[in-house]
């Protein structure tokens, strides 16, 4: 992918396919053709348990016809499979009913600098595969020396680097290209009737920003070491801190319940909620496309929109749906450049940090749970319901007790956007969807 | 025995034998112990419905060749979905470069693997099948959940079928294929009462027919079972909470065999004896009416294959007995190093993807209560109807979301009851088992399992069951 022949080749493939199932009676033609390459390295018990390294390429198009549309993704490249997978298409887009929404969106004016978005970094095509497997070997020896660690999962480290080209009939021709790595450690502590685990990572789009092994392991010993012993405690309604990685999974959730697929749908809880109140006034949510070196940048979205920073939640009102071209229209709406081909996906989907140092959050707490680990399923947008096993620690008088397993929280979304008393001052971009610590008021601790 | 098709690898990958044979030795040309070829192609289609139109198709193609080579305990790996000879090349380069010893293993000579069994002999293939034909049964599962009651406001249909080729040789001369048939089709009705809203699903497949949808569920049963789930659900209370005696729906409560059991003697996780159950094998792990198999050889399962991705054909694997643990799940790998026989449970998501022991359809046996019998002997408890899923650390910790139930009060099942996770540890849970029933059913064949990142298609399931005590979690 690195060569620039190569990429002329694939841009030219993309324009003539559009071309192609425009002359065969499409109306509207998009497609999308990504260059990857990927590494992979596992280590475990100090030997490379698995490594693997491959170069590959998907296509993926949309037709409408008469408002019809229909669908294709391929894995093989041959022009000659592409060609026979638009008509294909073209000829199943005459089985679909129409649509009056459907459709590409208007090609718009505003131009995204892409270099200003930072995404790729040369440094990481360059990385020796020696280093890269050095990392992974150094991260888990740094744990294994610890005495109180017994085993290990291994640790990776990876790198991808993937080319988008997007071409479609309304005559947008653009290309980008990322780059990602990451390194990551799992491991246990405790004998073989009484074993706890747990796992650290760090994932970047520039290798310079990656934590180092030294600071992944030692998150993880920590993280591992301190649910040891752990005790189970009765059925109760207690205030509940989320670590920053728990904040992510609720606000995961919360992106699934204002996409705007949903709503049009009505399979939210927030449907026509719009301009209203649906938490407090500590409680605002962004996503953000441009945030320079993020893991959710991206120029444009599946469709070509301009990505952009849009407010979801204001001081606790509800601002915007994020939306694709078809459910901006269904809700009279506008696009929010979410689009990740069939359906909406996040870009940097964060909560805005508070004030408070997490330290403060739980010196201040008299009782309750810091909420470290879900497992399991357990959540209906509809409705907002949470229910899910959970690992914790026991907090008394500002002070962690001790670690608490076999439990499980329950509680509501719509009710936790409300009760959320502390939000911390320790946003970090770890994923696309980061968030703060938080403290909420009261949720139901479900034990013997 | 009839019916298999008889596909050589020339039908789908251009690629002749003794290019197979050249790659396999340059796969081994650092040294390494074994090498292998993964071919794949793989057609999939797919229907959507909701808002009472067939608002989208999909199709997709996936084409690719991963070369895997063995070396000790290490897996070098790389895969292409360009098949010129110079880009499988540079593949088997790269899984070469995992090995370093310079003794050079020979390759045996290729030999085709015949196969005797067929575990999928459907009769009108789906991906023969024309796309007006699987649009009706999507419209069919729609209408009947949408009629089944003013209170249905919102359906969703879907048709999702495939058909994948494969291709398998490797260096000890193995060379195996098989065509596997995939497909479901799957039903989700909100009902709407007093500004509450509840979603049901339903739905039905595996490895069949399009008969299958006329002679074993109909379109119409499962948009009827998506409809009533929602109902239900709007006149259910919240969960209980705390420690209680629970019993489990039959067939759909396979999710906790799958969970809580099948995974941990998957067997990468005791080789690595990250798994609890590592250091128990001939040991009791569970109450003496307890057995588990899994079984890939069901005629007609998702969770069926006639070989393994490893080219191995499966067998039902005994995984507790009585009680005792006597079995687990191998790959080449693991049962290499483990020196065990090959249970043919070496799955991959696709041809990007490095083998590991996986389950297929996995069950806990028949038991000599009645279901009756069991609901009748608690007092005061928990009934788990339907789940959403469930997962499970190496640990043994588990949890599994229920997304309806009941409460049982004086060996009856009363209230319906929504959203409640269980959760526990998977031998407390097995050793807590007190009553099995005769009643062994499977959940909905529409299940997808996932491990390190791979997906694959499962069945599970099991009798009604009683498990003396076990954590509910819920709001009350």
């Amino acid at each position: 992918m690195r060569d620039k022949a190569n990429s002329e080749k694939i841009r030219e493939l993309a324009e003539s396919l559009v071309a192609f199932a425009k002359a065969k009676g499409a109306d509207e033609v998009e497609i999308s053709i990504f260059d990857g390459y990927e590494f992979g390295v596992d280590v475990r018990m100090g030997e490379i348990e698995n490594l693997l390294e491959a170069g590959s390429r998907l296509f993926s198009s949309r037709v409408i016809k008469d408002k019809k549309t229909a669908f294709s993704t391929s894995s093989d490249l041959s022009r000659e499979t592409l060609q026979k997978l638009l008509e294909n298409s073209i000829k199943r887009a005459s089985l679909a009913n129409p649509d009056e929404f459907s459709g590409l969106p208007p090609l718009m004016r505003k131009k995204i600098d892409i270099l200003s978005l930072k995404l790729f970094d040369p440094e990481i095509p360059e990385l020796d595969s020696k280093r890269k497997i050095a990392l992974a070997k150094e991260t888990e020896k740094i744990a294994l020396e610890d005495k109180r660690i017994s085993n290990s999962h291994g640790a990776s480290f990876g790198t991808r680097e993937i080319k988008t080209f997007f071409a479609n009939s309304n005559g947008f021709l653009q290309e980008y290209v990322q780059t990602f790595c990451s390194l990551s450690l799992g491991i246990q502590a405790g004998g073989t009737d009484s074993k706890v685990e747990d796992y650290w990572f760090s994932a970047k789009t520039h290798f310079k920003d990656l934590e180092t092994p030294e600071q992944i392991a030692k998150k993880a010993i920590e993280r591992t070491v301190r649910q040891l012993n752990p005790r189970k405690i009765k059925t109760q309604i207690v205030p509940v801190i989320f670590e920053p990685l728990m904040t992510s999974w609720l606000l995961g959730f919360l992106f699934a319940c204002v996409s705007g697929v949903s709503i049009y749908q009505k399979t939210s809880f927030l449907t026509n909620k719009l301009g209203e109140r649906i938490g407090n006034e500590r409680i605002t949510v962004y996503d953000d496309g441009l945030i320079p070196t993020a893991l959710g940048t991206r120029p444009f979205d599946a469709e070509g929109v301009p990505c952009q920073k849009t407010q979801v939640i204001d001081k606790g009102i509800l601002k915007n749906y994020l939306c694709n071209t078809y459910a901006a229209r269904k809700l009279k709406l506008r696009s929010t450049g979410n689009s990740s081909g069939v359906g909406v996906s996040p870009n940097n989907f964060y909560l805005e940090p508070g004030e408070t140092p997490p330290k403060k959050i739980l010196t201040s707490l008299e009782k309750g749970l810091i909420l470290i680990k879900t497992i399991g399923h357990g959540l209906n947008p509809v409705t907002g319901d949470i229910s899910r096993g959970a690992f914790g620690l026991w907090v008394e008088k500002g002070e962690i007790a001790y670690p608490v397993s076999e439990i499980t929280i329950s509680g509501n979304l719509g009710e936790i956007l409300k009760k959320t008393d502390i939000v911390g001052n320790d946003l970090e971009f770890r994923s696309p969807v980061p968030g703060p610590t938080i403290k909420v008021q009261e949720m139901t601790v479900a034990g013997k | 025995m009839k019916n298999h098709p008889s596909l050589t690898y020339k039908d789908y990958f251009h690629i002749p034998h003794d290019e197979l044979q050249k790659i396999l030795n340059i796969a081994l040309s650092r040294g390494g112990d074994f090498s292998e070829i993964f071919l794949e192609y793989k057609i999939y289609n797919l229907i959507n419905m909701e808002e009472d139109i067939i608002k989208e198709t999909a199709e997709s193609i996936s084409l690719g060749l991963g070369i895997r080579v063995l070396s000790g305990e290490k897996t070098g790996y790389g895969y292409t979905n360009d098949l010129s000879f110079e880009k499988i090349k540079k593949a088997a380069l790269t899984a070469a470069s995992i090995a370093s010893n310079h003794s050079k293993r020979k390759i045996s000579p290729l030999s085709s693997t015949p196969i005797h069994h067929n575990f999928y002999p459907v009769k009108r293939p789906v991906h023969k099948e024309k796309l007006e034909e699987k649009i009706t049964l999507v419209k069919k599962a729609y209408l009947s959940a949408q009629s089944f009651d003013p209170k249905i406001k919102k359906v969703k249909a879907s048709f999702i079928d495939l058909i994948q080729y494969i291709l398998i040789v490797n260096s000890d001369g193995l060379m195996a294929s098989d065509v596997r048939p995939l497909a479901k089709l799957v039903c989700v009705a909100i009902g709407e009462k007093e500004g509450k809203r509840e979603a049901g699903f339903s739905g039905g497949g595996g490895r069949i027919g399009i008969e299958y949808f006329i002679d074993t569920l109909t379109p119409e049963e499962i948009g009827r079972e998506a409809a009533k789930e929602a109902l239900n659900l709007l006149d259910a209370v919240e969960p209980p909470a705390g420690e209680m005696p629970v019993v489990l729906s039959p067939g759909h409560s396979g999710v906790l065999v799958h969970e809580a059991v099948g995974h941990l003697l998957e067997a990468d996780f005791n080789r690595k004896k990250t798994s609890i159950f590592w250091d128990k094998m001939g040991k009791k792990v569970a109450a003496s009416q307890v057995t588990i198999f899994d079984d890939p050889t069901i005629p007609y399962f998702r969770g069926s294959y006639n070989i393994d991705d490893e080219g191995t054909a499966p067998k039902k694997t005994p995984l507790i007995e009585k009680g005792i643990m006597t079995g687990m799940l191998q790959d080449r790998l693991s049962a290499k190093l483990m020196n065990k026989e090959l249970t043919g449970h070496g799955r991959r998501q696709d041809y990007a993807s490095i083998p590991i022991p996986r389950m297929s359809n996995t069950y806990i046996d028949k038991g000599e209560y009645t279901p009756e019998e069991i609901i009748k002997s608690v007092k005061r408890g928990f009934y788990a109807s339907q789940y959403q899923g469930g997962q499970v650390e190496d640990s043994g910790k588990f949890t599994f979301s229920v997304s309806s139930g009941f409460l049982i009060e004086e060996g009856k099942l009363t209230t319906p009851v929504k959203q409640a996770t269980l959760i526990g540890t998977n031998i407390g849970v097995l050793k807590n088992i007190e009553m099995i029933g005769s009643d062994l059913e499977f959940g909905l064949q529409t299940g997808t399992c996932g491990k390190e990142g791979q997906e694959i298609p499962v069945a599970d399931g099991c009798p009604t069951i009683k498990i003396s005590k076990m954590t509910v979690g819920g709001l009350k």
